[in-house]
């Protein structure tokens, strides 16, 4: 097959060659969403957070931002549920179940972009790692191994140390820390397709290094790289919240994480405010079990092998 | 812990690494090589990174406190923090090499002291903890996979995949208000009782009741990784047409998986043990600091507050040199244990 | 060992293979039983009693130990626990930190107030019956001026002392660079000289094991996983404890370290937030303690840092150049609220610096000259040229919107609290705030070199007032680089300085007192350093196990952190300490039954899912 090289880009001359293209593309999308349909707990997952989402977004309507104005609550402090308050109140007055919904914004933002800064890093570091030989792979496969084995935690740590507070801090930090597990498996995925018969026609027809990559690798490693970001939005989620309870995080935006460790400062855990300790902590595991079922699903949809798992 | 060691299979080395033809040799000083490089690589950040903290020691040191200007410089002079940052580095490489990380700014003891003094406890911790959870996922992920489809292995799938979503910090917390404070099952932190002079059998039990629940608490949340590859490479095997070539020779189910299915899918789940050694012990300074355990990674986050410049260094250090010879293991026990690498 | 039970039930290779089908729950059981042999073991409250010594008294050590050694110990908690086992040559007593004697029974000043003599009674004893003498003191003081490496702790207090001299066992004359009032002989621990001259180092000496001194409890030993314990030392010379000992058990956060009350594990813990102070005040067998606070919460206001020299640095707002801007700043903020919401009530209303705990020198008045005051807030920005622009912001001199930065320390959750409030209400008077929570040394480091338009400060201080006035001089700004003298705020103003010194030397106390509310009032209205709060220190104990503390002052005082050893030394144990049970009290049946029914909700669900859909699937 001849490789369907940058013909998108030119959509008005060779029309028939193009549709056949986009509808080959189509079909296996069609095809991808059946499959990925047919994976109940993923679609579960998926449908789950929709809604998350949805409510992240809908929040200035849901709960207008004066709602969180501590200087006009007339709310209790510390109250427990009531029709009110759904969730109870936190230690200022304000509604713990408007504040999961404002956090939810945060704590998906730094999921979604942390997961981005992770999977651009990794998808570049493996894609070169995997294309080119000899000093430059060798480089950049110890960077690989450097990042896998420094515990991330404490580098994470340190990092968000130096930069300083702030959800872009977090972002970065786990951004930087995670994406050497990327990298390996796009390195692994470069070489399969690599060493494909088409590739190598490419080279003799005199194909570039940055054409090949783009027209060739970069679309053959990207179904692995999506569901494999998918799980690290999960882990993305979970490494804000323990980063926040470590003292690391940004106690000025409302996150799940920054909601977990005023409840814990202010000893909403021994002093029985539960509503308050549970909440952000079961909204953690409930959207990251999601992205987890959603990868998993994703994964065994583009990769046939792993079917039935 | 990363993500993808959810994913499976893919992880795990990949293959084509070193090539088959290589010789042993070949093969081991090339591992060996890589392990230096993260270890030197280790040692320059964990100087240079630490440089650029912000927060004057002394000041911190100092905060709130009665304390003059000229006290202030003495300290300084003492750590060495008025000489360059050259001058400094060159101080902490030589000391390096002669075993010594350098006195702590908080603790006024040796770093390696206080390091040693804390290693035993997460050791403890993470090794039991890693043992358990290795054990359970292991053999959860045999069964899971035997009986693929099943309730059974719905259920702990779920149950695995739902532990692996919590933050730990946040389990361990529930866990201890429910285990330690509300039913009074376990002590609610350290590691022995205060105070107590026990011995010998005693010491053993009172450890052990207090090791429970950050132990558990760590098994909870990462041996659903173990069980998850596992599962994959099991299923993987599974279909390998020698299996069908057993069953065909008649040997029972169990013996065929005994015997032949899950030596072989033991291979990739090995290394991913290995891999995710370091994000245990990472994943020790939140269990640490919810159950008050005197360990390194506590001792970290301590040190990240001063910020203790020659503790941090030395935490660092000591924590990915760990990681990075257990990798190394990891390779060398990879090659060993694969057949198809064995024969060349 | 039911670790290794455990493990071989889990392993499938190990002994008894033969059960092919363990269903749904086995793995689940299988560590409900590795839990169970440890849960029926002895009761988590186990011993307060050593055998035959008698009552122990078990403190949550919350805070780190740096070092047990005098000379080096600068965190709260070690100096905590040295004030138990070292004392000053003066001490402070229980009933309103007033100056008592500690080793030495009297002392007298020279009329011109640089040369003090104190005498020290002939009888007493270290804890290893050695005499205690004069030259024990003189051997203390010497050895902190003459070696650089022993002046880390206590260096700063010796500032002031130009010689020191034993001049027979029970007299010694400390002689001073110039008059002073405080007392020199309060603050220094005396040390054991027959001890510390003989070890190689002081610097590097542990002092972790069996170690001597002279107060009412000696550290017997430091063990980094089990604690810090104390005995009672025979000689002290008021007589022995009724306590056996004390041990500090190490918690890292107040979460476990209140739950190890309610299980009896410790018998006080202190540093209490007011939700943990509010849910410990019904629990059976344990009594609260909301002790007057020894330190204030203030907002710190650049009014423009400038070096040593006078050199201008930092990049705070110019705007806050303008006296009135503080003060509008100032009166803005409604303090009662803040204390009422962020602490729950549970501390005093402040007016300077000086604690309404240390009453001698506290100003004290009803009529702040910055109350709150919204209305004249706005209008003293009105009068001052600041007009509000079309979106209720202000403008500054140079037309650009009135913009300020409220820094905070990310460790204190009240500060992210109490911004949350003071955002709404500067907006009130058309200033714009933005927040951010920091580390502790980057606030340290920031607010030394004036790169912070506001920022939540707050200082702890001993019963004489004259260190924290000290760092308000101009003589206590930093050099450029940060280093040098530390200044709360940065205030400079030679009128302050005048009153500064004057209270230094005056030995009357009444003119003192008045010198010194005088100073308060002066950073007061000069609007650099708005103090919000003193907060109450929440602390709670075992009443079943003990009789109430001696509180430090006597009404409305603290328990832990006194200036003195004296609510552990008359710690009095309950007759019948045997009968003490882990009280079912504070049982907090939320976290139990609340996840509980969420697992089973999604248990049954699922269930019930698998129910519909399934069929034979279970078969293999």
């Amino acid at each position: 097959m001849s490789a369907p090289s940058g013909q998108e880009t030119l959509p008005t001359n060779k029309a028939p060659k193009i549709n056949v293209a986009a509808a080959r593309r189509r079909q296996r999308a069609g095809e991808v969403w059946r499959e990925f349909c047919s994976n109940r707990s993923g679609l579960i997952g998926l449908v789950v957070l929709a809604i998350v989402i949805g409510l992240a977004l809908l929040a200035p309507i849901l709960a207008p931002a004066e709602t969180l104005d501590v200087t006009r609550i007339t709310a209790g402090q510390n109250e427990p549920p009531s029709w009110a308050n759904p969730l109870g109140t936190d230690p200022s007055g304000r509604s713990v179940l408007a504040m999961l919904i404002w956090g939810a914004r945060v704590s998906l933002l730094v999921g979604f972009s942390a997961t981005a800064v992770s999977m651009v890093i990794g998808t570049v570091v493996g894609m070169a790692a995997g294309h080119f030989t000899g000093w430059t792979q060798a480089a950049l496969m110890r960077l690989i191994d450097f990042f896998l084995v420094v515990p991330g935690l404490v580098l994470a740590i340190v990092l968000s140390s130096i930069i300083g507070p702030g959800v872009t801090t977090i972002i970065v930090a786990i951004g930087i820390t995670s994406w050497a597990g990327t990298a390996r498996i796009v390195r692994s995925q470069t070489l399969t397709v690599e060493s494909r018969a088409y590739i190598e026609r490419s080279w003799a027809l005199g194909a570039s290094n940055a054409h090949i990559i783009r027209k060739h690798v970069l679309p053959a490693v990207m179904p692995l790289v999506l569901a494999n970001t998918t799980l690290t939005v999960g882990s993305a989620v979970i490494a804000e919240s323990t980063l926040s309870f470590l003292g690391l995080g940004d106690p000025s935006s409302i996150s799940w994480g920054s909601m977990l460790k005023m409840a814990l400062d202010t000893g909403a855990a021994t002093g029985g405010f539960w509503w308050y300790v549970l909440s952000p902590g079961l909204a953690i595991v409930g959207v990251v079990l999601c992205f987890t079922l959603v990868g998993r699903a994703l994964e065994s949809v583009i990769n046939p092998t792993l079917r039935g798992r | 812990m990363s993500a993808s060691q959810l994913v499976g299979a893919e992880t795990a080395k990949d293959l084509d690494e070193p090539g088959r033809g290589t010789s042993w040799l070949r093969y081991v000083a090339m591992k060996a090589g890589g392990s230096l490089f993260s270890l030197v690589m280790v040692v320059l950040l964990g100087f240079f990174a630490f440089r650029i903290l912000p927060g004057d020691p002394v000041r911190s040191l100092a905060d709130g406190r009665q304390v003059t200007a000229e006290q202030m410089d003495i300290l300084r002079k003492q750590y060495g923090l008025d000489q360059p940052v050259i001058a400094q580095f060159w101080r902490y490489l030589t000391d390096l090499f002669r075993g010594n990380l350098g006195d702590s700014y908080t603790y006024n003891r040796p770093v390696m002291e206080l390091i040693l003094d804390r290693l035993g406890p997460t050791l403890l911790l993470t090794g039991t903890a890693a043992a358990l959870s290795v054990v359970l996922g292991l053999w959860l992920g045999q069964r899971t996979a035997w009986r693929r489809g099943s309730m059974f292995d719905k259920a702990h799938t779920g149950i695995a995949l739902t532990l692996w979503s919590v933050p730990t910090f946040w389990l361990g917390l529930l866990m201890l208000l429910i285990f330690g404070g509300t039913l009074h099952w376990f002590p609610t932190g350290g590691m022995v009782t205060a105070g107590s002079t026990a011995t010998g059998l005693a010491y053993v039990w009172d450890v052990a009741r207090h090791l429970t629940l950050p132990m558990l608490t760590m098994v909870a949340v990462v041996y659903a990784q173990y069980l998850m590859v596992m599962r994959a490479s099991l299923l993987e095997e599974m279909s390998a047409d020698y299996l069908v070539t057993a069953r065909a020779k008649g040997l029972r189910e169990d013996q065929v998986r005994r015997k032949h299915a899950v030596p072989n899918a033991l291979l990739p789940t090995v290394t991913l043990i290995f891999l995710t050694l370091g994000g245990l012990i990472g994943g020790a300074v939140t269990v640490e600091t919810v159950f008050s355990w005197p360990g390194l990674g506590y001792l970290t986050f301590q040190a990240l507050s001063a910020p203790d410049f020659p503790l941090l260094q030395g935490t660092f250090v000591v924590f990915s040199s760990i990681v990075i010879i257990m990798n190394f293991f990891a390779d060398i026990l990879y090659r060993v244990l694969d057949p198809r690498l064995r024969t060349a | 060992m039911a670790f290794h039970e455990t493990t071989e039930k889990l392993t499938p290779h190990s002994g008894a293979k033969g059960k092919p089908r363990r269903r749904l729950a086995a793995a689940v059981l299988a560590v409900s039983l590795a839990m169970a042999p440890l849960a029926v073991a002895p009761a988590a409250n186990a011993a307060t009693e050593t055998p035959g010594t008698g009552t122990i008294l078990k403190l949550a050590l919350t805070g780190d130990i740096d070092s047990l050694n005098p000379f080096k110990a600068i965190l709260a908690s070690s100096t905590s626990i040295l004030g138990l086992e070292y004392q000053s040559l003066v001490a402070y007593g229980p009933k309103n930190n007033e100056e008592i004697p500690g080793m030495a029974d009297k002392w007298e000043t020279s009329p011109d107030g640089k040369v003090w003599t104190f005498h020290m009674p002939k009888d007493r004893k270290w804890s290893d019956g050695e005499p205690i003498t004069a030259k024990d003191a003189e051997w203390t003081f010497k050895a902190i001026q003459t070696n650089d490496a022993l002046k880390q702790a206590n260096g700063g207090l010796l500032e002031s002392v130009a010689s020191v001299q034993a001049t027979d066992d029970e007299t010694l004359i400390l002689t001073l660079n110039e008059p002073q009032a405080p007392n020199p002989g309060t603050q220094l621990p005396i040390m054991p000289a027959h001890i510390w001259s003989k070890v190689p180092d002081p610097a590097t000496f542990t002092n972790e094991k069996d170690s001597v001194g002279s107060g009412p409890f000696v550290i017997s030993n430091y063990d980094k996983t089990s604690g810090v314990t104390l005995k009672a030392n025979p000689n002290y010379w008021q007589g022995k404890a009724k306590i056996a000992g004390i041990t500090y058990v190490p918690y890292k956060n107040t979460d476990a370290a209140v739950q190890a009350l309610k299980t009896g594990e410790i018998d006080i813990v202190s540093s209490l937030t007011p939700a943990q102070y509010n849910a410990l005040k019904n629990v059976d067998g344990i009594t609260t303690n909301a002790g007057a606070g020894r330190r204030y919460q203030a907002i710190g206001i650049n009014p423009g840092t400038q070096t040593h020299d006078g050199t201008p640095m930092g990049d705070g707002n110019p705007a806050l150049h303008d006296l009135k801007v503080r003060q509008a700043i100032v009166m803005a903020i409604d303090n009662k609220t803040l204390l009422e919401k962020v602490m729950q009530g549970l501390g005093q209303p402040a007016t300077g610096e000086v604690p309404a705990a240390y009453p001698l020198y506290h100003w004290d008045t009803k009529d702040l000259p910055l109350k709150y005051n919204v209305t004249a807030a706005n209008a003293l920005l009105d009068e001052a040229g600041y007009a509000k622009g079309s979106d209720g912001i202000r403008v500054d001199k140079q037309g650009a919107p009135l913009k300020l930065r409220l820094m905070g320390r990310n460790t204190d959750p009240t500060h992210q609290q109490m911004a949350d409030y003071i955002k709404p209400w500067l907006k009130e008077i058309g200033i714009d705030v933005s927040t951010v929570m920091k580390s502790s040394a980057q606030v340290n480091d920031d607010s030394t070199v004036g790169n912070f338009d506001l920022y939540f400060t707050g200082w702890g201080m001993g019963p004489d007032p004259d260190f924290q006035l000290s760092i308000n001089t101009c003589a206590s700004r930093p050099n450029a680089d940060g280093t040098g003298a530390t200044s709360e705020n940065n205030f400079c103003d030679p009128a302050y300085d005048a009153i500064y010194k004057a209270q230094h030397v005056e030995l009357d106390q009444t003119k003192r007192s008045a010198l010194v509310s005088q100073a308060q009032e002066m950073i007061h209205k000069s609007a650099v350093n708005d103090v919000m709060y003193y907060a109450n220190s929440l602390e709670a104990y075992r009443s079943d196990k003990f009789a109430p503390f001696t509180t430090q002052p006597e009404l409305g005082g603290v328990i832990t952190s006194q200036n003195g050893p004296w609510s552990f030394y008359y710690a009095t144990p309950m007759a019948d300490v045997s009968s003490t049970n882990a009280t079912s009290g504070g049982f907090n049946a939320a976290f139990v039954v609340v996840p509980l029914v969420i697992v089973l909700l999604a248990g049954g669900g699922f269930v019930l899912y698998r129910r519909r859909r399934t069929t034979s699937d279970e078969r293999e």
